[in-house]
């Protein structure tokens, strides 16, 4: 379980996250929404420790993670798979993969990476060439399967759906919410893409300007009219 | 025709020290993309260490081993106290500092060892070898040079592209972001890529000592000729430096052989330019376009 409490991070003047609290619970996906600057991606980028907290922490099945350094939270078991394209064009598939754990010791990596291509067929196809012949959906598996790599607890998705189509999106995101049940992951999961996200989460958690405005089930919230006019603007 | 291939043979020797300094570049490149200026002024500094070492010991294999200890640990003082605090600017920034770590060196080497060239006695015969009655111009010491630069491509090679410590290089060089994500420790990749251009370089510097001489700006003319060979071989390519090192020799050769001596480096900036506007991605190159 990954637990945010009171966490705050200035760039500044400009207060991006203010005093944000949430519970990622393990075996399901939780989504937050929110419009364009609500402060989704620093929330992600502060938790994985490419951005440091003013104050507050997180903690990862009780173990403390703000204030470490990204190359140590993932030795910790949560995984950060970034917005954008986050696959590494020159390297290989299997290169590519590999990145995500290579800090373990190579029998076990192997085992992993074994399980992934069971779980990705598409890549374990094109594993000798480079990923940037891989179509957007397959580099989104790609990055999915590498923050896999390290065996985590607690996956973090930032707008996974960015750029891809419509029918891509929904097969990444109920992928992403099999990896949740099936192999007990805390799954925080940021979208612009509300409706879809919701379709797949448990619970959904609006951000504005840098602050929860209101935690639901994701259905009250997909239900809710005057939520989405007021904060999603759709 | 004799003249034409004593030409070539002597157009490989020189060659082979190019593509070592050539490799030197492109090691820094592959690891911090940024083109190193100061790669022959480290050279330059741990050869002289070197020399040290062979003044004291008279061993020439452990005046070797103490140039490449220095040169790693050379490498390493320019990343951390030059190269960690500018990265933060921009790429120009950081390759304006190696111009000035370059031209640090070369004044303080003046400074303890004097500016008068200083000969280093080559560890095998440097004299042209008697083949078929004739006495061509190539040495047990060329052979000797071929052949480190030979197994340092394939070793150099094999660690980039078969090795985790390789993968993890290539990765924090391409994205810095992402491969800290992967759990990789980016800095020290970043500092193992320098320190291991500094051993790379040293290689090149003890190498290239016994055919020309030392001095602080001995290997200054290198640094155009090795620049050229890397950014023509690509910049990321291995076999790229080390096809256009020595292709760089042969032309010298050629040049100064038919020739004037003082032309060779002027024919050799105009494939530079031709090569920059033909494919700025360097021949081994993807062909995609860069700013250096």
């Amino acid at each position: 379980m990954l637990e945010v409490k009171q966490l705050s991070v200035s760039f500044g003047a400009v207060r991006a996250l203010d005093a944000v609290s949430l519970i990622v619970p393990r075996g399901e996906v939780t989504a937050v929404i929110g419009a364009n600057g609500a402060g989704k991606s620093t929330l992600m980028r502060t938790l994985a420790g490419l951005v440091k907290p003013e104050s507050g922490s997180a903690e990862l099945d009780g173990a403390v993670v703000t204030g470490r350094s990204p190359e140590d939270i993932v030795r910790t078991g949560m995984a950060l798979i970034p917005e954008g394209r986050s696959t590494i064009p020159e390297l290989t598939v299997e290169e590519n993969l590999h990145l995500g754990g290579l800090w373990r010791p190579s029998a076990e990596r192997k085992a992993t990476s074994a399980e992934i291509y069971d779980m990705f067929p598409v890549l374990a196809e094109r594993r000798r060439m480079r990923s940037d012949t891989l179509s957007g959906g397959e580099r989104q598996q790609l990055a999915i399967g590498r923050a896999l790599m390290c065996d985590p607890t607690c996956l973090l998705l930032d707008e996974p759906s960015l750029g891809l189509a419509p029918l891509i999106v929904t097969q990444i995101l109920q992928l992403v919410n099999q990896l949740a049940r099936e192999k007990n992951l805390a799954v925080l999961l940021v979208e612009q893409n509300a409706v879809t996200a919701l379709r797949v989460a448990t619970t959904g958690i609006i951000m504005n300007l840098g602050t929860v405005v209101r935690v639901g089930t994701a259905e009250e919230i997909a239900a809710d009219d005057e939520l989405r006019d007021a904060y999603l603007g759709s | 025709m004799t003249t034409f291939i004593d030409y070539l043979l002597g157009g490989f020797s020189s060659g082979a020290v190019i593509a070592l300094f050539a490799l030197a570049l492109v090691l820094v490149w592959r690891s911090t993309r940024i083109v190193n200026f100061a790669q022959v002024g480290q050279a330059m500094f741990t050869t002289f260490i070197a020399l040290i070492v062979q003044q004291a010991t008279g061993s020439w294999f452990l005046a070797l081993l103490a140039g490449l200890v220095a040169g790693a640990i050379l490498g390493l003082i320019v990343y951390a106290l030059v190269l960690r605090p500018v990265q933060r600017l921009d790429t120009s920034g950081s390759i304006i500092a190696t111009f000035g770590v370059l031209i640090s060196l070369q004044a303080l080497a003046a400074m303890i060892w004097g500016g008068e060239p200083q000969s280093f006695p080559p560890p095998v015969a440097n004299d042209g070898l008697e083949i078929g009655g004739r006495i061509w111009p190539i040495s047990w010491y060329d052979v000797l040079v071929y052949v480190v630069t030979a197994v340092l491509v394939v070793a150099l090679t094999l660690l980039f592209t078969r090795t985790s410590l390789g993968l993890s290089m290539r990765a924090s060089a391409f994205n810095p972001e992402v491969a800290k994500l992967s759990g990789i420790r980016v800095n020290r990749m970043l500092a193992f890529g320098w320190a291991l251009a500094g051993v790379v370089g040293a290689v090149a510097g003890v190498l290239i000592a016994p055919t020309a001489s030392l001095s602080p700006n001995s290997f200054d003319i290198l640094l155009i000729f090795a620049f050229t060979a890397a950014v023509v071989g690509g910049l990321d390519s291995l076999i790229g430096a080390v096809a256009f090192g020595v292709g760089t020799g042969l032309v010298l050769a050629l040049v100064t052989g038919y020739g004037e001596a003082g032309d060779a480096p002027i024919v050799v900036l105009i494939l530079l330019a031709i090569t920059l506007v033909v494919r700025p991605g360097g021949a081994f190159g993807r062909g995609k376009s860069r700013a250096v």
